[in-house]
Parts: C-alpha cells; structure tokens; sequence
C-alpha cells in the first residue's frame, strides 16, 4: 500500500487534476448548449432546464444553413490537407534526400518565411485575389477554390518544415540501395519514400485539416454568400454580431462541429503522438 | 512490374497529358488576366507556364521537380503579401491616404463643387432635343418656367406644349424625347461628368436619373503646376510630400482624400522618435516577450509533468489520455470564447467557482493571467504529447546505469532525463515561443488585448502584444495606419527572425538537418 | 529522345495555346448591376425587399451582399478597392466621416420630397463637412427598463432607482446594468443622468461649442450615486455588459438598458414594455441616450462601376420613398428613419422606443465621438472601469474624462 502511495497515488492526483481542468470549460459549453434562453448560462453549475431547442434550430432555421456550413468546413479542410501535404511532400523529400546548390538557404528561408506575421498579408491577399476575382471569377475572392489556393499558400511553409523533419527520421538505407541499382529520384520517392511515409504524410495532413478548420479571419473576409462559410465563421457569426450574442446555437453548433474532429483525433491518437514526436526525436 | 508504370512510354504520356491540361488551364488564366490588365498576375502566370514545362520537360535539375509546385504557391501567398507589407511600409498609407494620386485627384475634383445658396434640385427628364443634343427637361421653380438645358445653352419651353406625367413632372415636349430605360442605363457610366448649362456661374449635375442640382466648382486643378486652387478665396493647395494638397498658408488645411505617398523609412524612425509611439510600444515588446516566454514554460512544464507522471502503465492511464488530449483536438476558436465568458466579473464561472469577484479583464494583472491559463490549457497536450514521446525515445539503460551507480530518481530526472529531453524539445520550444510571440487568434478573441487606461491616454492594452497591437493598428475604426503597422511587422519579423535563427544555432538544430 | 522531346514540347505549346486563347476570351459584360453590402441583419432583410418588387429602378439588378458580422463588412469595406467594392453599403453613422475621408463614399444631394422624410439631425448624422453621403434607413437606441417584481413604480429620479437597489440589495446581483449596445453607446443615458456630456446640442439642433462636461459635478454624483461609503463600488451599477440580459430575465438586476433591436426576447419573458430613458438627478428629468440612425451610403466605387445614376435612383425610391419606406418596415425590427416609415410601427414596444427617442436623444457624430487621440467609445468604458472597478479617485478619472470630451469636441467642429 505504501509503495503504491508513492509511486503511482501522485500519478492519479496529478492526471485528475489536469483532467478536471480540462473537462471544466467543456462541461460549461455543454451546459449551455442545452440552455433554452440562448445565453452562456454560467450562473449556475447544473442546468436549470434541459431544451433541445437550441440544437434544433441549427437544423431547422433556413436563415442557419448549419449543414452547408458544415460540409465547406471539411470539403476545403480535407482538399488543403490532401493537396498541401502532396505538394509539401515532393518538397520536403526534395529537401531531404537530394543535394543541390541553395538547398541550405532555401531551407533557413522557409523557415524565416513561416515567421512573418501574417496578419498584415490581409489586405495584399485580398488585393490579389480581388484581382483574381476580377478575371476569373471562380476562384477569385468570395469562392471556396480562392479560398482554398490561399489556405494552400499559407500552409506550404510549415508543411515542408513539418515533413522535411518527419522525413528525415526516415532510414535513407532503403532509398540508397535503390539508388544503387538506378533508380531515378522520382522512382525512389515515388516507390520507396512515399510508401514509408504514409503513417506521417496522415498525421501532417490531420494536424493540417484542424489548422484549416479553425481558421476564420481569412475565411470571414472572403467567404461572404451564407451558404458558401464555413462552420468557424458561421458560429462566430452567432456572437460577434454587432448587437447581440446568442451563446446557445453557438455552444450547440460547436459541440457538433468539434465531433467529427475528436473522434479522428482520439481514434488516430497513437499515429498523431509517434508523428509529432518523429519530427523533433531523431535515432 | 511496377517500375514500369513509372518508366517508359506510358509514364511519359501521362506526364504529358497532365502538362497539356496545367498549361492549358494556366494560359487561359493568363489570357484573361492580361485582357483585364492585370500585369503582375499575368507575367506571374506566364513565368509559371514556362517554369513548369521547362522542369518537366527537361532534365535540367531534378530537385525542381520536386519543389517547383509548392515554390510557386509560397511566391504567390506568402513572399508576395510579405513584399507587398514590407513596401507598404515605406509608405504614407493610413485612413484618408488609401488611394493612388490619380484617384485622389479626381475625388478631390468631384468633391470640390459648391451647391447654390438655395440648395436648388429640380425633378428632370434626361431625353434628346431637336437636334438629337442630349439634354434635360424641367420646370424651373426659380424662374416658374420650363427649360431645356443642353451642355452648352438654356432654352425656355412654353408650357402649353410640355407634356406631364402622372407625377406632374415634365415629360416630353415637341423639342424633347425622353430616353428610354435601356439608354438610361448605357448612359450611366458618363453621367458623373455631365454637366448642363444653366446660367453662366451654375451648371446642373444629375442626381440619379430623376433629379438635377445647380453647381458650380470650386476648386481647380492645375495639371501642369499639380496644384489645386480654391475659386472661393484663391487659395492655392500644394502637394506637401505626405499624401495631401496642403493650403501653401495653412499646413493645416489640407484637401481630402489624400493619396499614399512614400516616405521612405519615416514609419520606422516614428516609432523610435515620437514619445506617442514609442512608449507603447516598448511596453507591447516586453509584454510580448513575457507572454511567449511564460507560455512556453507553463505549457512545457505541466505537459511534462503529466508525462512524467503517466508514463507508467498505471490503470486508467488510456482514458486520462484520451481526456488530455481533448482541448487539443477542441476547435480553438470555440474554447478561447467560451473561457472568455468564464473570466466574466459578475456571472463567469471561475469567480463563482473560487466566490471571488475578479474583475479579471479590466484589471492588468489579472487580465495577463487569465491570458496564460487559458494558453496554458489550450497548449499543455501538445507538450504532453510529444514530451511523452521523448521520454520514450530516451533510452532506458541510461537511468537503469545511473541507478545502479546509486543515483536517485530525482538526481536522474535532473542529471539525465531533463538535459536530454530539452535537448531532443528544443526545436519545438523555439517553434513555440515564435508561435506564441504571433498568438494573434488568443488575444484578439479572449481579451481584445485589453485593458486599455483609456483615460490616461494609453492607446495599447495591457494584454496586446505585438501582432494585435499592430492589428489594430492596421485597422482600428476610423484611424487606421496601414504603413506604420507594415513597419511594425517588419520589425517584429526581424526580431523573431533573429530570436530563432540564434536559438537554433545554438541547439546546432540546423546543423543536423542538413 | 531528344528530339522527340523538342516535338513532344511544340505540340504542347500550340495546343495549350490555341486552348486557352479559345476558352480566354473575357466574358460578356453582364447586365447593369447594383451591389450592396450588408451586415447579418440587414442583409437579409434586403433580399426580402428585392424580392417584393424587382423594379425599385428600372433596367437595373441587384446584387446583396451579406457578411457574417458587422465586423466582417467592416474589414471587407476596409478592404475593398474599386475591383469588387460595394455600390452602396449599408453602415453605421460612424463610418461616413472615415469613409469620406478615405474617398471612398460618395456624396449625394437630396430632393426637397426626400429630404423632407428625414429629421435635420439624422441627415447631419450621416454628413461629413457639410456634405451628405447616404439616405437614413433605420434607427438604433436604448431605453430603459424596470422589473416590476422589484420595483413597484416607475422611478422619477436617479436616486428613486439607487434607493430602489438598496431596500433590495440583498436578493439582487446589481441594480442597473446595460445589456443592448456596450458600456460607451449603450450607457451614454447613464453617463448623461450624471452630468457626462460627450458634447451637448443647442435648441437649434447644432452642436453647442461650450465645455460639455463638469468634472466636479460628475465626480459629485459619481461619489453620491455610484460608491459607497469606502469609496468603491455601491453595487449598484454593473461595469460590464456580459450577462447582463440574463440577469435581468432571471429577476437578478433591477433595471436594465436594452436595446430596439432585441425587445422580443424580453416580451417573451413577459416583461411589459414600460419603456423610459434614464431618469436625471432632478426629479422628473430624463438624460439622453443616442439615436442614431444607420444609413443607406453611396460609395464612389458605383461611379467607377459606371452605376452612380443607377445607386442614386436607387437609394431615393427605396429608402427615400413612402412606399420603400413602408416596405422596409414591414421586414425590419428596427423603427424606421422615414417619418413615412415610423407610421408603420406595429408593435407597443416599437412605439415604446420611439417614443423614448422622442423625449429625449443625442445624435451620434462620429466626427466628435471618433476622436482626437482617444476615442469616446474608448474612454466611456475605461471611466466605469477606473471608478467601480478599480476604485480610483471620481475626480480625477473625471477630470481626465472631460479632457478627453474637449479635445475630441474641439477637433469635432473642426471637422463639421
């Protein structure tokens, strides 16, 4: 009894704090979700009444195209993730295995790139993709495909980063044998890297997908048409109104929208944890 | 057999048929920017077009291959916008002085008229006259008459011969059609500029298609001598090099809108030398420095605590898991809004919980810590995670040697297993701390980087660092300064820049990833 | 190899190029088409307005276009250039003198009939030196109201409702506190009922250029009214806003500030709409709160858009006209500018509001309140904050206050 006291009771003292921290605003949000008067209900620590009204009006309401908001959400989610680890792949190998001049600078200015605060880049996005807009409007501002090509963007810089890191812990013995019997770079990192490096190539992609899924200041500015937002600029749109807030179709919607996102994120958890540690732990 | 797909004729054909549809695509693009006149994008693409068939085409350099894709997209969305801030910088460029000089200009025209003492405005018809002049019909409530105007000449028309409608406004007469709706709309695009002849001082300027008022200028350009004159007082406004024509007697008095004009690197030099700018933003700087700092540090610390502490397979130890992670996989614009409403003085959730009432977000202190306990929720998993990774990267021999030579469990924590881990974190700390340093989505959506001693004249808050100090800045309702919060940033970049490139250098991380 | 390399690079060149010269041809211009920008509430609002009559000008389309959030229009606005800005936008009062100053509204002159919808003060409030840039749409103001659980009648001074608090004080969370339109717009009648004047207005309805505020008296009555004996905080006015509305429905604060925009929500609780500005110190008197009007403005992107004349008509037959007006209404919660439009209010709270704007209100001037270094909007709520919150001296957080309000007054007129 006594060693278990000292060896494992602080364990569960310091893991049950921690969790109630955690549980703590979520259990918050979900209180509210439940609470009819469509406020962040706080002053009370169990629900007074329990109403389902707020979950069915994301569902009912036309003015409230919840689930369009909610399919652009993990259409241009899933596609910047897709696409921007497919191209940040071929780069992060490029940068990885392969010797060329300027691969040093390249690799310091990329890095130095990711460092700019990006907040400014606001206005010349939008004077770009205004332009865009203007010759070609369906991927200019205001659509999904524009908002896509600069999510795509801005996630180039961290993805390569990010893969460069994941890739080198990948053993080069494979890829150099095969380079001993002639194979081309293409062969090898079609047939050799990219098989090795999907369990990562997944995790980037997902830690991607979330960053997408989050992002709003970018999406509130281009995506205007109701049914084109997504689900982060809709929700916000409950409570940064210029007059009022309403807190329960927030928590409502939010509690739907983070499902989908916790359960790939509990369920993929042991390739998301041996990922982000790849990166960093090498050998 | 499967090389073959990647070698050979039917790989080089598929290469092909992709290149043909991305050029096609591409040119057609390229085509349509350059009939709108947008040149940049236009040679953009055009050098993307080249770019691309070239690499591909040809066995000039095969790491090009791999990169050209994601070069092109950080040049048109990252390094682009990068360029585009660090030029904005060395300009005048803030509410009032947004457009170029020519636009200006012209808005300063258009704005420099000067209505009649009465504010005169008659109901028109926008027709033809006889000899097909385009022209407006009226009734004159000045002189109780009805008129023709054209652009050069007024003609009375008796009022026996005009036609009303049934607004009892003047419609038709045998000297004047109407025009229809169609030609109405074609004329739009001209009728800004028209101007019809009423008497010698005054012109009438349509309002819309069904209204008229008298006019008459009031400033004049002088194209040759780039100077406006007032027709009023004759005063003379010059361009006075900061993106305005200033009155020559009166700096003061300057016309509006004004343009962008460069002032090369003044925005930089403002925040050294004026006192306004200065002392805010020292303050920001160190707060921003102590806030990345702090939210490094706590984060590490309990998420190594926490690893530390369940990595050992205790019961239970997969569920406290699956509940740690939780605020890490949650929508982060959700929690920081929802902790917002829990920090509330007289109705949030910590003040009930502890039966205080903090008013946490009006008070500095408690305001930047709120700040980091809500980064420190939203952060510790991440550190948990790959803390928890690490410890398992570490290998076991070392702390099982140590302790055969008599070592104690802290003395290994502290001697081995700590030195180790930061020296295997690093690269993730520095990334953290320059992640942090830039937190915009934290501050602007939990505190608005409040509070703010209004009163005392303060214009950044107590929790703002940086990025949303020169957020806001760049945006503030009613006076925002776009080229001083450009120079901010290019400042801020070479700091973190610097921060990092030294930490990394020093942990040598460069050195082995290359 | 090589050389077939060289055809295989022709080929493609040609066919890319004969592709995207075909398909490149820039599409026809489209039909005259007017576009307007619009906040969550407004938006929506127009569409159903659009839908009702497709003729508002002939020959012309229009195109809403509806943000999230009045702050997402507001950075989209910021934003725009001449590409894709909006014809018109729908705003705040506020936004004309930065607008016009940035040379981006346009200004326009009305015809005696249109004009003659409006009041003086709501055209001044959507003028910038001397020139108009957009038609009134609606009206925006507070007013107060009591719960008549704790408080048994209408109370005729501002002391009644600090002595009101206090019988009860035990069972409340605060006695007054503002839930419609933040601690600066939504508190003006607060302040006001205190001696806090941002500017005052003469009986001829311009802006009285004497000192609006005496620090002394504010500190005064902040003393008297706001703290108690300790010199903090008597409980009796709440310094923030946030839950307050849920406060006030639960029976916890005795007296709120609400706003026209959100009076549904309190008579679906069954509160009756015994609606009133902030009583003054003197008995019988009432302090002002805003009623400012939001706006239809022309932006000068319709005239590079060739639809000026288009955007002109239109703002006069839809928001300066009796039946747009009327129509308008209809749709919108809010009361109307027009007086045409104010004849529709349906509802016992609509009239409540206006006839709260009737007894008593300040027109909002952005000039004025935007700003000389700080802001009224800034300081009003660093005021609160300095002397409930954090317990500093009234007079000299007055002091600071109304050398604010005269800076910001003195560059204001300025601007007029």
């Amino acid at each position: 009894m006594n060693k278990w006291m000292t060896s494992n009771l602080w364990r569960h003292v310091v893991a049950i704090s921690v969790v109630l921290f955690s549980l703590f605003p979520l259990y918050l949000v979900i209180i509210s979700s439940f609470n009819p008067s469509g406020s962040l209900n706080l002053t009370s620590f169990l629900p007074r009444e329990i109403s389902f009204v707020n979950y069915s009006l994301l569902f009912s309401d036309p003015r409230i195209p919840y689930l369009s908001w909610m399919k652009n959400s993990l259409i241009i989610a899933a596609a910047v993730a897709i696409l921007s680890v497919t191209i940040g792949a071929a780069s992060a190998f490029a940068f990885s295995r392969l010797r060329f001049k300027g691969k040093m600078s390249g690799l310091k200015l990329l890095l130095l790139v990711q460092m700019f605060p990006a907040i400014l880049a606001i206005s010349a996005v939008y004077v770009i993709m205004e332009r865009v807009q203007s010759f070609a409007p369906g991927i200019g501002l205001g659509t999904r495909p524009g908002l896509l090509l600069v999510y795509l963007g801005g996630a180039m810089g961290v993805n390569i980063w990010l893969l460069k890191g994941f890739v080198d812990s990948i053993p080069a013995e494979l890829d150099e044998a095969a380079k001993v019997d002639g194979a081309s770079p293409m062969q090898i990192y079609w047939l050799i890297f990219i098989p090795l490096a999907t369990p990562v190539l997944a995790v980037v992609a997902l830690l991607s997908f979330i960053g997408t899924f989050n992002e709003f200041i970018l999406a509130r500015l281009f995506l205007v048409d109701m049914s084109e937002r997504t689900i982060a600029v809709g929700l916000q749109s409950f409570i940064g109104g210029q007059y009022s807030q309403n807190w329960g179709p927030f928590a409502a919607g939010s509690i739907i929208a983070s499902v989908p996102i916790v359960v790939i994120f509990l369920s993929l958890q042991k390739y998301i944890i041996n990922g982000l540690t790849a990166g960093s732990v090498k050998g | 057999m499967l090389i073959s797909i990647f070698r050979g004729k039917f790989a080089f054909a598929l290469k092909v048929i992709t290149l043909l549809i991305l050029t096609s695509i591409l040119v057609m693009l390229a085509q349509q920017a350059l009939a709108s006149s947008e040149y940049a994008i236009a040679i953009f693409l055009a050098i993307s077009i080249v770019m691309i068939n070239f690499v591909y085409l040809t066995k000039r350099s095969v790491p090009l291959k791999f990169f050209l894709p994601g070069l092109l997209f950080l040049l048109a969305f990252v390094i682009g916008p990068i360029l585009y801030t660090l030029v904005m910088s060395g300009f005048t460029y803030q509410t009032g002085n947004t457009l170029s000089k020519a636009d200006a200009i012209t808005q300063v025209q258009k704005l420099g008229v000067v209505q009649d003492s009465n504010q005169t405005i008659f109901d028109v018809t926008i027709g033809k006259n006889g000899s097909n002049e385009l022209s407006l019909l009226y009734f004159d409530s000045l002189t109780n008459e009805f008129a023709i105007s054209t652009e050069k000449a007024r003609t009375a028309e008796p009022e026996s011969t005009v036609v009303k409608d049934e607004f009892d406004i003047p419609s038709s007469s045998p000297n004047f059609s109407a025009l229809t709706e169609d030609e109405l709309g074609a004329l739009d695009a001209q009728i800004p500029a028209l101007k019809f002849y009423y008497s010698d001082e005054y012109y009438l300027g349509l309002e819309g298609f069904q209204a008229a008022s008298l006019y008459k200028k009031s400033l004049q350009f002088n194209q040759a001598r780039d100077e406006f004159k007032s027709l009023i007082n004759n005063d003379i406004y010059r361009d006075n090099g900061r993106g305005n024509f200033a009155n020559i007697n009166n700096p003061e008095d300057i016309l509006q809108p004004g343009w962008r004009s460069p002032i090369w690197f003044e925005n930089y030099t403002k925040l050294f030398s004026e006192e306004r700018l200065r002392t805010p933003f020292i303050k920001v700087f160190l707060w921003t420095i102590s806030f990345a700092g702090l939210s490094v540090l706590t984060t590490f610390a309990l998420g190594l605590l926490l690893a530390i502490a369940l990595n050992k397979a205790i019961r239970g130890r997969r569920f406290y898991r699956s509940i740690l992670i939780l605020p890490y996989a949650m929508p982060s614009v959700m929690s920081i809004l929802i902790w917002g409403g829990m920090f509330d003085t007289e109705f949030g959730a910590i003040n009930n919980l502890f039966g205080t009432d903090i008013a946490w977000f009006q008070n500095a202190a408690f305001a930047r810590t709120a700040v980091i306990v809500v980064n420190l929720w939203l952060g510790f998993p991440y550190f948990y995670l790959v803390a928890s990774g690490a410890l398992q990267a570490i290998p076991a021999e070392l702390s099982e040697a140590a302790a055969i030579d008599g070592a104690t469990p802290r003395q290994i924590f502290n001697k081995i297993t700590l030195p180790l881990l930061l020296k295997i974190l690093s690269p993730l700390l520095i990334a953290s701390f320059a992640f942090n340093f830039n937190n915009f989505n934290l501050i602007y959506l939990l505190t608005g980087g409040g509070p703010i001693a209004q009163l005392d004249g303060e214009i950044a808050g107590s929790t703002d660092i940086l990025i949303s100090y020169t957020y806001k800045i760049a945006f503030n309702q009613g006076n925002s300064n776009l080229g001083l919060a450009s120079a901010i940033s290019v400042l801020i970049f070479l700091l973190v820049a610097s921060i990092s490139m030294y930490g990394l250098k020093k942990s040598k991380v460069l050195d082995d990833f290359v | 190899m090589k050389n077939k390399r060289t055809g295989v690079v022709g080929v493609i060149a040609a066919a890319a190029l004969a592709f995207g010269v075909v398909a490149g041809v820039p599409a026809q211009a489209a039909d005259k088409e007017i576009v307007i920008w619009a906040d969550e509430t407004r938006g929506p609002n127009l569409d159903k307005l659009m839908s009702q009559k497709s003729d508002w000008v002939k020959g012309y389309t229009f195109k809403i276009v509806t943000y999230s959030s009045f702050d997402a229009l507001k950075a989209a606005f910021d934003n725009a250039t001449d590409k894709s800005g909006p014809d018109i936008i729908m705003a705040a009062n506020d936004w004309v003198a930065t607008g016009a100053k940035a040379g981006k509204l346009a200004p326009l002159t009305l015809s005696s009939k249109v004009k003659s919808q409006f009041t003086a003060g709501q055209l001044y409030d959507l003028s910038y030196k001397g020139k108009l840039y957009g038609l009134p749409v609606d009206v925006n103001n507070v007013a107060m109201i009591y719960n008549e659980k704790i408080v048994t009648s209408a109370p005729k001074s501002f002391g009644d409702m600090v002595d009101a608090y206090t019988a009860k004080k035990s069972s409340l969370k605060a006695g007054l506190c503002v839930a419609g339109g933040g601690m600066s717009w939504g508190a003006l009648g607060i302040s006001t009922a205190l001696g806090a004047y941002p500017y005052k207005i003469t009986a001829s309805s311009a802006v009285d250029t004497a000192d609006p505020m005496n620090a002394a008296t504010v500190a005064a009555n902040v003393t008297k009214y706001l703290l108690g004996a300790d010199g903090k905080s008597n409980g009796f006015l709440a310094a923030s806003d946030t839950g307050c509305k849920d406060n006030f429905l639960a029976g916890k604060v005795a007296f709120a500030i609400i706003g026209n925009w959100e009076w549904k929500d309190y008579l679906a609780k069954g509160f009756k709409m015994n609606l009133s500005p902030v009583p003054g110190i003197t008995s019988g008197t009432y302090a002002p709160s805003f009623g400012s009007v939001s706006g239809a403005l022309l932006t000068t992107y319709a005239a590079t858009h060739g639809v000026e004349a288009g955007a002109k008509t239109a703002l006069f037959n839809i928001f300066g006209s009796a039946v747009g007006a009327r129509s308008y209404q209809a749709i919108e919660g809010r009361p109307a500018a027009s007086k045409e439009g104010a004849k529709y209010a349906k509802t016992a709270a609509q009239k409540g509001f206006a006839k709260v704007a009737g007894i008593t209100s300040l027109p909002q001037i952005g000039a004025i309140l935007n700003g000389d270094k700080t802001s009224y909007w800034d300081a009003l709520p660093s005021f609160w904050t300095a002397v409930l919150v954090d317990g500093k001296d009234p007079t000299t957080e007055a002091t600071k206050l109304a050398a604010i309000y005269k800076a910001n007054l003195a560059k204001g007129l300025k601007d007029l």
